[in-house]
C-alpha cells in the first residue's frame, strides 16, 4: 500500500479504457504503480453513445488497475475529446490608468480576466485556459509582467471549450463507478504532457494522437500551447474502411490492421499476398498487400493534410523546431511517419518514453500516452497551486472546467 | 383549442390582400429594408426614413422620406433623439402621405440612436391616427454601447409601446448566441437584419398568405395583443424524413425563445406550417403533438397550415407566443452580459382601445388572395461550415443540405457524422479519393 498521495489518470477511449496509477513521491518524482486497461464499449468517436456498455468497460478497467496495483482508486483525472472540442486565442488588453506605469499584481488579473472572457457558444463549457504569453506596450516575450514600467499590458490566451452535456456524460459515467472526477482534461493536451519534454515544448511541436475514434493534436511554440483540437477520425476508420474495401468482417479488417498494416506505397512485391484463413461464415482468400496499404494510406494522408490545412493559415509549422510527434495507438501503424513526413515536411518521430519511474516497460505504449499525460498534468496543477489545499485546489479546477462561471 | 377556420375557397385577386407597408427609420430600419429586398421575401411596399442622405440614397425602398431637411440638412442625427424627433416632426406631413390608406404599418428601427429611436415613436403615432394597425419590430443596442444610448433605447421603446399594436423587441447581445464568435462582424450584422426581416415576413405572410388552415390578422392580433405581454418568436426549416419534428424542435429551441424554457409559460401561441405539396396530415400532426408537448395545457394554440409549390420537400415553421405579464424579467432590469434577447411583445395598447379595432376588421378581412410565396433565401454563406453553429438563428433556414449520396458507412451508419469542408470523413477515404478497386 502506497504512502504517498495516489494520482490516477483515467481516459475512457474508443478503443480501450486505460488507467493510470502513480503515487507522487515527496522528491519531485512520479513513480508509475500499475496501468489498467480494458477493452473499450460503447464509446464511439470519443465519446460515449451506450452509457450501460461504458460503464461495465470502465469498472473492468478499474478492477483490473486496482488489483495490479493493489490500490483504492477514489478519484481520477479523466481525459476528454470529442470532435466537439474546440479552442482559440484570445487576447486580453489592459491599459494601465493616468500617471501609474508600474504594472501591478491586480492589473496582470484584469488583464487574465479579460483574456479569458470570449464568447463562446452557450452550449459549451470552457476547458482550459492557458497563457501563452504577456506583452507590454506591444513587446511580445513578456512572462511575468508584475513590477515592469509600461502603459499597456496584453495578455494571450489559448482556450479550450467543449459542449457542456457531452463533457458532462463523461463526467456522469465515471461518478456512477463510483469515482471522483479531479478534473476533466483535453486528452490531446494530456497526450502532448507525456510525450514531450520541457526542452521539446519550447522549441516547439505538435503532437499527433491518432487514437481509436479520434485524432487530438496540440502545438507549442515557445512552451506555450498556441493550437489544439480534435478530429473525430481515428483508427476505428482504418478498419472500417479496410472492412469495406477489402470486403472483409470488422474483426477480420482489425486485425489485418494490426498485423499487416502500412501507410506507404510502393513497398511491396508486386501481387503480394496477404492470406485470409477459413472462418465458420468466411471463406479462405487472398487479398493484395498493396490494397490494404493503399486503404490506410489514403485515410491517414487524410487525416495529416486536414491537420495541415488548420496550421498552414497560422504559419504553425514554420516554427516547430522540434517537429512533429505521433502517438496514440494508430501511431503504430509501420510507415506512419514517412507519411507524416511527407505530408509535413518536417521531422517526424515516434512518442518517446515519459521520464517517469516505476513500470516503464508499460509506457513505452502509445496507446496509454493520454492516461500518462494525465498523472503529469495532475502533477503541473499541484505544482502550480502548492499553498492551496488539494480538495480546495480540485474544486477549484473542477467548477472552472464545467465553465461554471 | 385549436381554432381551424374553414379554408376560403374563392380563388382571389391578388389585388385584394391586405395592403402591408414596412417603414424602415433609420440605419438599422434601412438595413433590413434592404434585407427584405435582397431575399425577395415579400411583396410589400417599402418606405425609408432617415436623417442621413447618403444613406437614403443608396436605400432600395420604392418610397424614401427624408426627415428633418431644414434641421440636420441631409446629416445624421447625431445619436440624439430629441434631434431625431425633431427631424420626424419637420417631415410629419410627408410620413403621413407615405403611409396613408395602409390599414397595416410595420415599423423596423435600431433604438439607441437618433433617428430610430426619436422618430419612431413619432411614425407610430403618425400611423395610428391614420387608422393603421401599427406593428413595431425593434432592436435593443449591445450593452457595449454604453448606458446612454440603452436609457435612450428604453425610453423610446416605452413611447413605440404607447402607439403600436404590438411590439417585438430584439436584443442585439443575443446574438452573440446566433452567430459564431468567429463570424466576421458584417456576417453578424446581417444575420441579425435576416432575423429580424424573418419576422417581418412571417408576421406579413401570415397575414396575406391564403392557408390551407387559415390565420389571419385577427388570430395574429388576439396572440399578440395581451395586457402587458411579452412574446417569443421562433421560425425553423427543415427537409428529410422527420422533417415535422426537427423543425418544431430547432424553433422552439431557438434563441429568441430562450431556449424553450419559457414555452410552459405562454398563453397564447400561435404556429404557422408551411409545406409543399407533399405537406402531410402526419406531419402537421407529429409537428403540432410535439408543440404541444413543450407548452401549457391551457395555453391557446392559433394553428394555420399553407402549402406552397415552393416548398416541396421541405417544411417551415412558424411559432408565435405571447406571455403572461410578470412571466418576463423586463430587458432593463437584466443584467447587460446576460444576453437575453428575446423577442418581446410590447404591452399592446390596443387592447386598451378594442372599439376602435373592431370596424377595422372589415377592411382587414378582404378574402384572401392566392399569395405567391417566396421562400426564404437560403443564410448568407457561412465564413466557417465545418463548425456549424450550435445554436442555429431561428430565423435562418438551415442551408440547403447537399443531396445525400446513397453511401454506406460501414460501423460509422449510426453515428454523428464528421463533416470537415464539406466532406463525410465517414466515409472511406480511398472512396473519396477516387481509388478504384
Amino acid at each position: 500500500m502506497a504512502k504517498n498521495p495516489i494520482i490516477v489518470g483515467l481516459e475512457i477511449g474508443t478503443t480501450m479504457v486505460c488507467v493510470v496509477v502513480a503515487e507522487a513521491a515527496p522528491s519531485d518524482e512520479t513513480r508509475i504503480l500499475c496501468v489498467g486497461q480494458a477493452d473499450s464499449r460503447g464509446v464511439r468517436k470519443g465519446e460515449i453513445v451506450d452509457f450501460d456498455a461504458a460503464h461495465e468497460a470502465l469498472r473492468d478497467a478499474i478492477a483490473d488497475a486496482e488489483s495490479k496495483s493493489d490500490v483504492t482508486i477514489r478519484s481520477a483525472y479523466v481525459g476528454i475529446t470529442g470532435g466537439h472540442v474546440t479552442s482559440l486565442n484570445n487576447r486580453g488588453v489592459v491599459h494601465l490608468p493616468g500617471e501609474r506605469n508600474e504594472i501591478s499584481d491586480e492589473d496582470v488579473a484584469e488583464v487574465k480576466l479579460r483574456a479569458g472572457e470570449v464568447s463562446i457558444p452557450t452550449n459549451n463549457a470552457f476547458l482550459h485556459n492557458f497563457i501563452q504569453q504577456y506583452r507590454v506596450d506591444g513587446r511580445d516575450g513578456v512572462m511575468n509582467p508584475v513590477g515592469m514600467l509600461g502603459h499597456k499590458i496584453e495578455a494571450d490566451y489559448h482556450i479550450v471549450h467543449g459542449v457542456r452535456n457531452r463533457i458532462q456524460n463523461t463526467i456522469r459515467l465515471v461518478r456512477e463507478v463510483p469515482l471522483e472526477v479531479d478534473d476533466v482534461v483535453f486528452s490531446g493536451l494530456a497526450s502532448a504532457l507525456a510525450v514531450l519534454d520541457r526542452e521539446q515544448r519550447e522549441r516547439g511541436a505538435l503532437v499527433i494522437d491518432i487514437g481509436g475514434g479520434t485524432t487530438d493534436y496540440v502545438i507549442y511554440r515557445d512552451g506555450a500551447v498556441h493550437d489544439s483540437g480534435c478530429i473525430a477520425v481515428g483508427g476505428d476508420h482504418i478498419t472500417n474502411d479496410i472492412s469495406m474495401g477489402l470486403r472483409v468482417p470488422m474483426a477480420r479488417a482489425e486485425r489485418l490492421k494490426i498485423e499487416e498494416g502500412g501507410a506507404v506505397l510502393g513497398t511491396c512485391l508486386p501481387d503480394e499476398k496477404i492470406h485470409l484463413r477459413g472462418e465458420p461464415g468466411f471463406a479462405a482468400r487472398d487479398i493484395e498487400r498493396e490494397m490494404l496499404h493503399q486503404v490506410i494510406h489514403y485515410r491517414l494522408r487524410e487525416i495529416f493534410e486536414l491537420l495541415k490545412k488548420r496550421f498552414d493559415d497560422e504559419r504553425h509549422l514554420d516554427y516547430l523546431g522540434a517537429g512533429v510527434v505521433l502517438t496514440g495507438g494508430s501511431s503504430q501503424i509501420p510507415g506512419i511517419q514517412h507519411l507524416a513526413e511527407d505530408v509535413f515536411g518536417i521531422p517526424v518521430q515516434p512518442a518517446q518514453t515519459p521520464p517517469l519511474s516505476g513500470l516503464t516497460s508499460a509506457l513505452a505504449n502509445p496507446q496509454i500516452s493520454t492516461a500518462l499525460g494525465l498523472v503529469e498534468y495532475a502533477r503541473l496543477v499541484q505544482d502550480e497551486h502548492p499553498s492551496e489545499g488539494f480538495w480546495q485546489r480540485m474544486k477549484h479546477r473542477f467548477n472552472r472546467a464545467l465553465g461554471s462561471r | 383549442m385549436t381554432n381551424s377556420p374553414l379554408p376560403s375557397a374563392k380563388p382571389d385577386p391578388s389585388a385584394d390582400r391586405i395592403k402591408v407597408k414596412v417603414v424602415g427609420i433609420g440605419g438599422a430600419g434601412s438595413n433590413v429594408l434592404d434585407r427584405l429586398v435582397l431575399d425577395e421575401a415579400v411583396e410589400v411596399d417599402l418606405v425609408s426614413c432617415n436623417t442621413d442622405v447618403q444613406s437614403l440614397a443608396s436605400s432600395v425602398a420604392s418610397q424614401k422620406v427624408q426627415l428633418g431637411r431644414t434641421l440636420t440638412r441631409g446629416l445624421g442625427a447625431g445619436g440624439d433623439p430629441e434631434i431625431g424627433f425633431a427631424a420626424a416632426e419637420e417631415a410629419a406631413a410627408e410620413i403621413s402621405t407615405a403611409i396613408e390608406g395602409t390599414p397595416l404599418v410595420f415599423i423596423v428601427a435600431g433604438l439607441g440612436g437618433g433617428t430610430g429611436s426619436g422618430a419612431a415613436p413619432l411614425v407610430a403615432k403618425l400611423a395610428r391616427e391614420r387608422g393603421s394597425l401599427v406593428l413595431a419590430c425593434v432592436t435593443l443596442p449591445f450593452s457595449f454601447e454604453g448606458r446612454r444610448r440603452r436609457e435612450q433605447a428604453a425610453e423610446s421603446l416605452r413611447a413605440i409601446q404607447t402607439y403600436a399594436d404590438a411590439v417585438i423587441c430584439f436584443e442585439n447581445d443575443r446574438m452573440g448566441e446566433i452567430v459564431l464568435p468567429t463570424a466576421g462582424v458584417h456576417d453578424a450584422f446581417g444575420r441579425t437584419d435576416q432575423i429580424i426581416g424573418q419576422c417581418v415576413r412571417s408576421v406579413i405572410d401570415l397575414v396575406q398568405r391564403r392557408g390551407l388552415i387559415r390565420l389571419g390578422f385577427d388570430d395574429l392580433l388576439s396572440a399578440l395583443r395581451n395586457h402587458d405581454s411579452r412574446c417569443l418568436f421562433g421560425y425553423a426549416e427543415a427537409s428529410g424524413h422527420d422533417r415535422a419534428s426537427l423543425a418544431a424542435d430547432e424553433a422552439l429551441r431557438s434563441p429568441l425563445m430562450d431556449g424553450g424554457t419559457l414555452l410552459p409559460r405562454v398563453a397564447h401561441v400561435l404556429v404557422n406550417i408551411t409545406g409543399g405539396a407533399d405537406l402531410t396530415l402526419a406531419e402537421i400532426q407529429s409537428l403540432m403533438q410535439a408543440l404541444h408537448h413543450r407548452i401549457a395545457d391551457n395555453a391557446q394554440v392559433l394553428f394555420g397550415a399553407t402549402v406552397d409549390s415552393r416548398f416541396n420537400g421541405r417544411l417551415g415553421v412558424t411559432v408565435i407566443g405571447s406571455l403572461p405579464a410578470g412571466a418576463f424579467p423586463r430587458e432593463e432590469a437584466k443584467p447587460p452580459s446576460s444576453g437575453q434577447m428575446t423577442a418581446a411583445v410590447a404591452p399592446a395598447p390596443g387592447a386598451s382601445r378594442p372599439a376602435t379595432v373592431a370596424p377595422r376588421a372589415a377592411p382587414l378581412e378582404p378574402p384572401r388572395a392566392p399569395e405567391r410565396f417566396s421562400p426564404p433565401a437560403p443564410a448568407p454563406a457561412r465564413s466557417d461550415s465545418t463548425r456549424p453553429a450550435p445554436t442555429r438563428a431561428p430565423a435562418t433556414p438551415p442551408e440547403p443540405p447537399p443531396a445525400p449520396e446513397p453511401v454506406y458507412r460501414g460501423r460509422f451508419e449510426r453515428s454523428e457524422p464528421t463533416i470537415v469542408d464539406g466532406e463525410d470523413l465517414d466515409v472511406p477515404a480511398f472512396l473519396r479519393k477516387g481509388l478504384k478497386k
